[in-house]
């Protein structure tokens, strides 16, 4: 039987429909535009999905303040749209959000995308959000300005949680001014070679706004500012590399939407893994996910923000467990799932759990004692994906 | 239980001369920077490591004894405010600089390091770490990391929760743990993010792996003068509109600059308004282009005199003032308040004209130094204890703190809540809010002995005192309680 959706216009509808489920509809599944629907561990099944992509649209934008608000399911490519008729964005750019993913979304996966290299994530990003929780307690955290540190900052807490503390209903975020310029360089480089670029590029006072390789492009750096600036940066990094050249037109656009294609593949058969390593050991990480690929037959496309030390790995063909397996034993708790289509259901997507784990489960605990939101998405790290028996009580 | 056979306990784990307990050696840990709330803690306690760390607080974890973590005891919002026949855990003997690691841009330290040392300590390197607060010379990381303290150029580089990479905390149970990661792709809940900023009431870090920044090619700092605050006010949004993010912009107002003057001869004008002290770094070629643009918007807005600084030395000098602003107030004022409020840049000057307002309702005079970029104020509201002005100085300054919050602001931008402003929470934050964030507390530490009755107002704190906005909001705490 499909579950029941409620599918929440506004915060008080959310709030009512989550209170008024308590007993009807203790299991809650959160989803949005379903760009991560198989992002982290598989669900449980449960008794309703909370449908947040109809509680959309900006709530606040004065563009001297530098920050928006925003209903949580409004996609971030429509929030950039008007942004940008400001000469704002959101400094993001995690792949998926072409395909329509929404900030509440994006905040909650954790994602991210080649700009982590100078703005970090949402989690850089976000300065207020408002959340229901199980019992429909409606809370907000943060505010509207840009410094604040007037209590806890709960916004860092649903960073990540993937919908299994409670739901995220608005956001508040900071922008930044769109770059007046944008020059990507291209140099031929594998994975070592370009992680030892990246060093020398940032020792050198270059400022890249992205350092950004894959196995097909190479090393790619995008250089923002003032025209003059950036031409004086472009310059100082073509010097550093014969082969070096400035991508332009549909050569820059194809660089970047390969990048994209790591994370957010065509391919419905693709796994996607990310692991986050110290810089300096992401071409021995790759090299161990490269050689466990070959044995199981897999063949890889590899991505690295190798500035941060975050990689992304899409699977295709031959078997994905061995290669999760692998990725899990190197790269530990840093190992996420984004996409799991090449991984049998009884596969763990989580390898050994961080130090704080049992912190982790407090903070479930507090913040959803009934149990009500996505189960099994960070199973066994919170508890192991459970059968339940009629009563819907945790067997 | 017995202080005897407290004091017993903890000598066991860290050895007699670690642990203080007679009158003198209590009373200089009595208060922190904000000096006018002064409790005599019953020990203080000098570990030397993790291990001492989590001994004692294991200790205080078996018999419900709470405690304050303390580093410089620079806090301005009374965050190391000790709690009677609590503990002070001091970190000043956990300051070593344990490892710098060059090429991946990062350095491990201990909580006791001062925020400036860590900077000297890779700068051979062409490195630094970016959040500058003004006391940067005696603060420490471990009090940056419990306050997420900013600075002035945080308009630029954002705030200590954007520098860490990773942390090692001893839980309020004794127990160790590590939040963050190697790289900023760790899956699960922000632990890092929440921990940082939460002023001590979660944990105390004993270990971080801070982030470092390679120096800027080039700073370029002028000082401009302006005929009035709104001025100086339009030259700010102007650099916004034109989309440049300087890495610094101060401001400071004539009573203000009169302050400095009278205490560190910076240079500053005492015939204006207003001064801007703005800073360019990055890129050569950038900053010169914008930094023309700057000196443009001075001159479209009516600055009045503008000089750049020629060299390192001058441009040290500029920010001596500001940096000094705080103290030089004392040349003015035999005492003063120090505000920390922020508003939605865009109503800066109306924040500043109801401010003057309230000063003058108030009989009083407010210093205005100021984060112009971000909207982060730092009232100075000066009286006299002698005349009697206390409760009056008070009162003025956490009704600009709260108006900074009618004005769709904060209580605070980087000073922290603590003991000061706690009982203000309920100006900001919802019951309910309030209810939601004490959650996390109390997942970190269930029986509230890590650093009470800081941040979150708690009805012994707040429940006296009167006022329409001082009633309690965990009063009705079935909201907590009811899980």
């Amino acid at each position: 039987m499909p579950p029941t959706t409620f599918v929440p216009t506004t915060v008080a509808e959310l709030r009512d429909a989550v209170a008024g489920s308590v007993t009807s509809h203790p299991r809650l599944l959160v989803t949005a535009a379903g760009t991560a629907a198989t992002t982290g561990g598989r669900p449980d099944p449960a008794d309703a999905v909370v449908d947040t992509t109809a509680l959309s649209g900006v709530l606040n934008y004065t563009p001297a303040d530098m920050t928006v608000a925003v209903r949580a399911g409004t996609p971030l490519a429509d929030v950039q749209a008007e942004l940008g008729e400001h000469g704002q964005h959101v400094a993001f750019d995690a792949a998926r959000v072409r395909r329509g993913a929404t900030v509440g979304g994006l905040l909650a996966t954790g994602d991210g995308g080649p700009l982590r290299q100078m703005y970090g994530t949402l989690r850089d990003l976000v300065i207020g959000v408002t959340v229901v929780l199980g019992d429909g307690t409606v809370a907000k955290a943060g505010g509207h300005v840009i410094k604040n540190v007037a209590g806890y900052d709960l916004a860092k807490l649903f960073h990540g949680s993937l919908g299994t503390l409670g739901v995220v209903a608005e956001v508040v975020l900071r922008l930044h001014p769109l770059p007046r310029t944008a020059v990507t360089v291209a140099l031929p480089a594998d994975a070592a070679a370009a992680t030892r670029l990246g060093v020398e590029l940032i020792a050198s006072g270059t400022e890249p706004a992205a350092l950004e390789w894959t196995s097909g492009t190479g090393l790619l750096v995008r250089i923002e500012g003032t025209p003059d600036g950036v031409r004086e940066r472009v310059d100082a990094v073509l010097a550093t590399n014969t082969a070096a050249h400035v991508l332009a037109g549909a050569d820059e656009e194809a660089a970047w939407t390969a990048v994209a294609a790591v994370a957010d593949p065509v391919a419905p058969t693709t796994t996607v893994l990310r692991a986050g390593t110290l810089p300096s050991d992401g071409p021995a990480f790759l090299a161990t996910l490269g050689a466990a690929a070959d044995a199981a037959g897999v063949t890889l496309a590899c991505g690295s923000s190798v500035g941060v030390g975050v990689h992304t790995v899409a699977l295709t063909g031959g078997g994905h467990a061995p290669v999760l397996a692998a990725a899990h034993a190197a790269g530990g708790s840093s190992v996420s799932v984004l996409r799991d289509s090449g991984l049998a259901d009884d596969v763990s997507r989580w390898g050994p759990p961080p130090p704080a784990v049992a912190l982790m489960r407090a903070v479930k605990a507090r913040f959803d004692p009934a149990d009500r939101f996505g189960a099994g998405r960070l199973s066994p790290w919170l508890a192991p994906t459970r059968s339940r028996d009629a009563e819907g009580v945790p067997a | 239980m017995e202080h005897s056979a407290l004091r017993a306990e903890f000598v066991a784990a860290i050895g007699a001369d670690a642990v203080l307990d007679d009158p003198v050696s209590l009373r200089s840990y009595e208060c922190d920077g904000l000096t006018g709330f002064r409790v005599v803690p019953a020990f203080v306690l000098l570990p030397t490591d993790t291990a001492q760390v989590a001994a004692v607080v294991t200790i205080c974890a078996r018999h419900t004894v709470p405690f304050v973590a303390r580093g410089a005891g620079t806090c301005l919002s009374g965050g190391s405010l000790p709690v009677a026949e609590g503990v002070v855990i001091s970190l000043q003997k956990l300051r070593s600089v344990l490892e710098i690691d060059v090429e991946n841009r990062r350095a491990v330290v201990q909580p006791g390091v001062t925020n400036l040392d860590v900077s000297k300590s890779v700068a051979r390197y062409g490195l630094y770490f970016a959040p500058d607060p003004s006391s940067q010379q005696v603060c420490t990381i471990g009090g940056n990391v419990a306050e997420n303290s900013g600075g002035a150029h945080c308009l630029k580089y954002g705030f200590t929760v954007h520098h860490i990479h990773e942390i090692e905390v001893v839980l309020a149970d004794g127990s160790v743990t590590t939040l963050g990661a190697q790289s900023p792709h760790q899956p699960g809940y922000d632990l890092l993010g929440a921990f940082i900023g939460s002023e001590g009431t979660l944990g105390i870090v004993t270990r971080i792996t801070v982030k470092l920044l390679a120096k800027p090619t080039v700073v370029r700092t002028l000082v401009a003068d302006f005929p009035s605050v709104e001025q100086a006010g339009d030259t700010v949004t102007g650099m916004i509109a034109a989309g440049i993010v300087p890495a610094a912009v101060e401001m400071m107002d004539a009573l203000a600059l009169e302050a400095v003057e009278a205490s560190v001869q910076a240079g500053y004008s005492l015939d204006t308004a207003a001064a801007l002290l703005v800073e360019l770094d990055g890129p050569p070629a950038e900053v010169e282009t914008q930094f023309a643009e700057i000196e443009q918007l001075c001159q479209d807005n009516g600055t009045t005199k503008l000089v750049i600084a020629p060299t390192p030395e001058s441009r040290a000098a500029m920010w001596k003032g500001r940096k000094a602003a705080f103290a030089a107030v004392g040349r003015i004022s035999p005492n003063y308040f120090v505000q920390d409020g922020v508003v939605p840049r865009t109503r800066l000057a109306e924040a500043l004209v109801r401010i003057s307002e309230m000063a003058d309702e108030a009989g009083l005079r407010v210093a205005n130094v100021f984060h112009a970029g971000d909207g982060n104020l730092h009232p100075l509201v000066l009286y006299s204890e002698e005349a009697g002005e206390h409760d009056r100085a008070e009162h003025l300054s956490t009704a600009i703190a709260e108006l900074c919050v009618d004005l769709g602001g904060s209580l605070s931008g980087e000073h922290g809540i603590g003991t000061d402003k706690a009982c203000s929470m309920p100006r900001q934050y919802s019951d309910v809010d309030l209810a939601t964030m004490t959650l996390l507390r109390k997942a970190f530490d269930p029986d509230e002995i890590c650093n009470p009755g800081k941040l979150l107002p708690t009805p012994r704190l707040c429940g006296d005192r009167p006022g329409p906005h001082r009633a309690h909001p965990l009063e009705a705490a079935g909201i907590i309680e009811r899980i």
